[in-house]
């Protein structure tokens, strides 16, 4: 091996090996191309103001050559550009690996290592790039601005094709073209042989009947008119024969350009809810936190309702598409989608961001099946599922599920509880349905809270219209929770006590407030 | 309330296996009913006996004692039609009996009001709200859970004041009365005012008399204690 080899591949390793380098690139990627990061976001938006501003500048400057500080812009937009046009060079590919790859796969098999065949590689790698259509745009937007190239100005507009890079929808513009690509190309060949067809034609009838009729591209021109419908009427048909191709190509000419809309507007369509369901996943990406509900039935529907109106982010699968308009009608965020597929959880990234799952659709199988894959993707998000049918709920338990429990106790308790104390029974149901306006709720105490190592009695809560059911304890080691039900007046509180307390809405916030005033 | 007037369960769907299990607990004559046959086997297994009785017929529900002695009717089909239907036929004989319905569709909420259902339970809506408060209040639906619902000694109990006792025209507002008892006076049904029931946290002014309801909650001996030393029923 020459030095000079030995040299690419000591470099290739020293590259590899370097922590700066690799986040210097992850850096640059994370600036220019992760699709997610509010860095690219911020960087988009200033490259499309920049590149707004420079065809502005440019077209000022067609009557007004001399002002400087346009030239200033200019130029400064242009370093931009080829700052911006290096770093996706470099960023494409990484060319250090690919040296080190071939090595290693020299050596692994014994071959004699290839420094030639390996650099065509990178370079072929790079070229790759150079030759990418949105490269291509890049390129041909800053060429023009070298002085001996001048004459290619008109390519400074390629510039607004720039824009291209920064705007999402424009993307799926290109996508589209891209995907009917077989339909436009059929299309572009019948449009191709009729204008070749009509413009030959009335070039061979009129050359020396029309004067307007000089050469084939006045032939063409007249063709393409004529096809478009737009009809200038600078160059008209003179003899007979000329007007029946005229009025042959017309009629085609219409029948090309329907085909055309059709076609851009059928596949526009079938886009738009694809565009939707991308915008979807990307306002969930938003949500730092939310909870996760998988089945807008009536269950899904109240729960969703309530914590919707406490504010809290949400999240809903169904598999629905109408209970899913539903939700979005009501200014949810809903998807249509299996929720019991992994793929689709982890997608949302229940791991990192639900902190609560809500198995609530009506079949045990489904809901233990989330409830597993739930809990498989996330050991740490709390898992409530609805239990349908009341022997299965030692199933969720083994599941993984958090809490299960099915309506059908509750109810059972409750019928029975009619039966026999009537009174009782609409205490219980105003407390559990909070429909009287009374509610329950619990008010941790932590270490500066105002009632913190104060006894109950001076809490005064019957002056408050409260009533303390009871006090959570945990143990020394935090580990258990010991409910203490009624305290006595004299009970002393303690730093991470909770205080389960009754009342009205209003008398608990005030008491949380209070609570949570520093002690002097 | 009476142990001997009858309860009728119709529907022998899981929520109707459920309010048998716990009135049988607790010593409670019931009647299984269902307008299917096939579902004697089911009834059986479970261990309760079943009368199949076509309850469209309204001299059946009257041989059942509606009417006569029966108290309370459920309707725990898992059909809201038959529910609506059944509910309808029940107040048509008897204005008085007790019916509780539950529902399975909220456009029947209505439906059972207007048939005249004295209570409709909604499992989708007690369901809704106990994973909301799951969320939100985690805690507090655990208490309640192992205290009400479940294996500790901390129970909900009615009692009437009597005339004799010695809460009769006392004020809410003198809760020390009560303070020396292990346990909490959640409110009161009182029988003059207002047929809803009045949380202790609203009524401070209310003055007690005899006939009204007061629901406590606490151990079994503790609410024991109570009723014997104010003389309540």
């Amino acid at each position: 091996m020459s030095s000079f080899t030995v040299l690419v591949i000591r470099f290739a390793y020293f590259l590899d090996t370097s922590v700066s380098y690799r986040r210097l690139k992850e850096a640059a990627r994370t600036l220019l191309e992760h699709p997610h990061s509010k860095i690219k976001f911020y960087f988009d938006i200033f490259m499309v103001f920049l590149v707004v501003l420079s065809v502005l500048c440019l077209l000022y400057e067609v009557k007004h050559p001399d002002e400087s500080i346009l030239e200033w812009i200019i130029q400064g937009s242009l370093f931009i550009f080829i700052l911006e046009y290096f770093l996706r060079f470099w960023i494409y590919s990484d060319s250090h690996a690919i040296v080190i790859e071939h090595y290693e796969y020299a050596l692994k098999n014994n071959l004699p290592f290839s420094l030639g065949r390996t650099l065509v590689k990178v370079v072929r790698k790079k070229l790759d790039y150079v030759f990418s259509p949105l490269a291509i745009i890049d390129l041909l937007a800053i060429l023009p601005s070298y002085r001996p190239l001048r004459f290619l100005r008109i390519f400074l507009l390629f510039r607004i094709f720039k824009l291209f890079r920064y705007a999402r929808s424009m993307k799926t513009f290109a996508t589209i073209l891209h995907e009917k690509k077989f339909e436009l190309l059929t299309l572009a060949i019948f449009a191709g042989f009729v204008i070749f067809a009509g413009s030959s034609a009335i070039y061979i009838f009129e050359t020396n009947q029309n004067p307007k009729i000089n050469t084939l591209f006045d032939a063409v021109y007249w063709s393409i008119v004529t096809m478009g419908t737009v009809g200038y009427g600078d160059i008209v048909p003179l003899t007979q024969e000329g007007m029946a191709v005229s009025m042959v190509l017309i009629i085609l000419g219409v029948c090309v350009l329907a085909f055309l809309t059709s076609i851009i507007v059928s596949s526009f369509q079938n886009k738009l809810v694809e565009l939707k369901e991308s915008r979807l996943y990307y306002d969930i990406e938003k949500l730092e936190r939310y909870i996760l509900i998988c089945g807008y039935g009536r269950v899904g529907e109240v729960v969703a309702k309530m914590l919707h109106e406490d504010g809290n982010a949400l999240v809903i699968i169904d598999t629905d598409t109408a209970k899913i308009k539903l939700a979005q009608e009501r200014g949810l965020i809903g998807i249509v989608g299996d929720a019991s597929k992994s793929k689709l959880l982890g997608t949302l990234g229940i791991e990192k961001r639900a902190t609560h799952i809500v198995c609530a659709t009506n079949s045990d199988e489904l809901n233990i099946f989330i409830t597993l894959s739930a809990r498989s993707l996330s050991p740490r998000t709390t898992i409530i599922a609805r239990v349908i049918k009341n022997t299965h709920k030692k199933k969720y338990l083994l599941a993984g599920a958090n809490y299960a429990f099915s309506a059908d106790e509750t109810i059972g308790l409750m019928g029975a509880q009619l039966v026999t104390q009537p009174v009782s029974f609409a205490a219980l149901e105003g407390m559990l349905s909070e429909n009287t306006g009374i509610v329950f709720e619990s008010i941790f105490l932590h270490e500066y809270s105002f009632f913190s190592r104060q006894s109950v009695a001076s809490l005064s809560l019957h002056a408050k219209r409260l009533l303390l059911f009871g006090v959570v304890r945990p143990d020394e080691y935090a580990l258990e929770k010991r409910f203490l039900f009624n305290p006595s007046e004299d009970f002393v509180l303690q730093p991470n006590d909770s205080l389960i307390v009754m009342g009205r809405k209003h008398a608990i916030n005030a008491f949380r407030k209070q609570n949570e005033k520093r002690k002097e | 309330m009476n142990h001997n007037t009858l309860i009728l369960l119709f529907g022998l769907s899981r929520t109707a296996l459920e309010i048998a299990k716990k009135l049988k607990k607790q010593g409670y004559a019931f009647t299984l009913v269902d307008y299917d046959p096939s579902s004697l086997v089911k009834a059986q297994k479970e261990g309760f006996d079943l009368v199949v009785c076509d309850y469209g017929d309204d001299d059946a529900l009257e041989s059942l004692g509606i009417a006569k002695n029966v108290g309370f009717v459920f309707c725990l089909f898992d059909d809201d039609v038959h529910n609506v239907f059944l509910t309808l036929s029940v107040r048509a004989i008897d204005p008085n009996v007790q019916i509780i319905a539950t529902t399975h569709t909220k456009d029947a909420v209505h439906k059972l009001e207007i048939a005249g259902a004295s209570t409709i339970l909604d499992p989708y809506q007690i369901t809704g709200k106990k994973i909301y408060k799951l969320i939100t209040q985690p805690e507090v639906i655990q208490i309640v859970e192992t205290t009400i619902f479940g294996e500790e000694d901390v129970n909900m109990a009615q009692m009437t004041v009597t005339e004799a006792s010695p809460l009769n025209g006392m004020l809410l507002s003198q809760y020390a009365t009560w303070k020396p008892y292990n346990m909490l006076l959640l409110g009161l049904h009182d029988k003059e005012l207002t047929k809803e029931f009045i949380f202790i946290t609203e009524g401070h002014t209310h003055k007690l008399d005899a006939g009204d309801v007061l629901v406590v909650m606490g151990s079994m001996s503790e609410i024991r204690r109570f009723k014997a030393d104010f003389c309540l029923e």
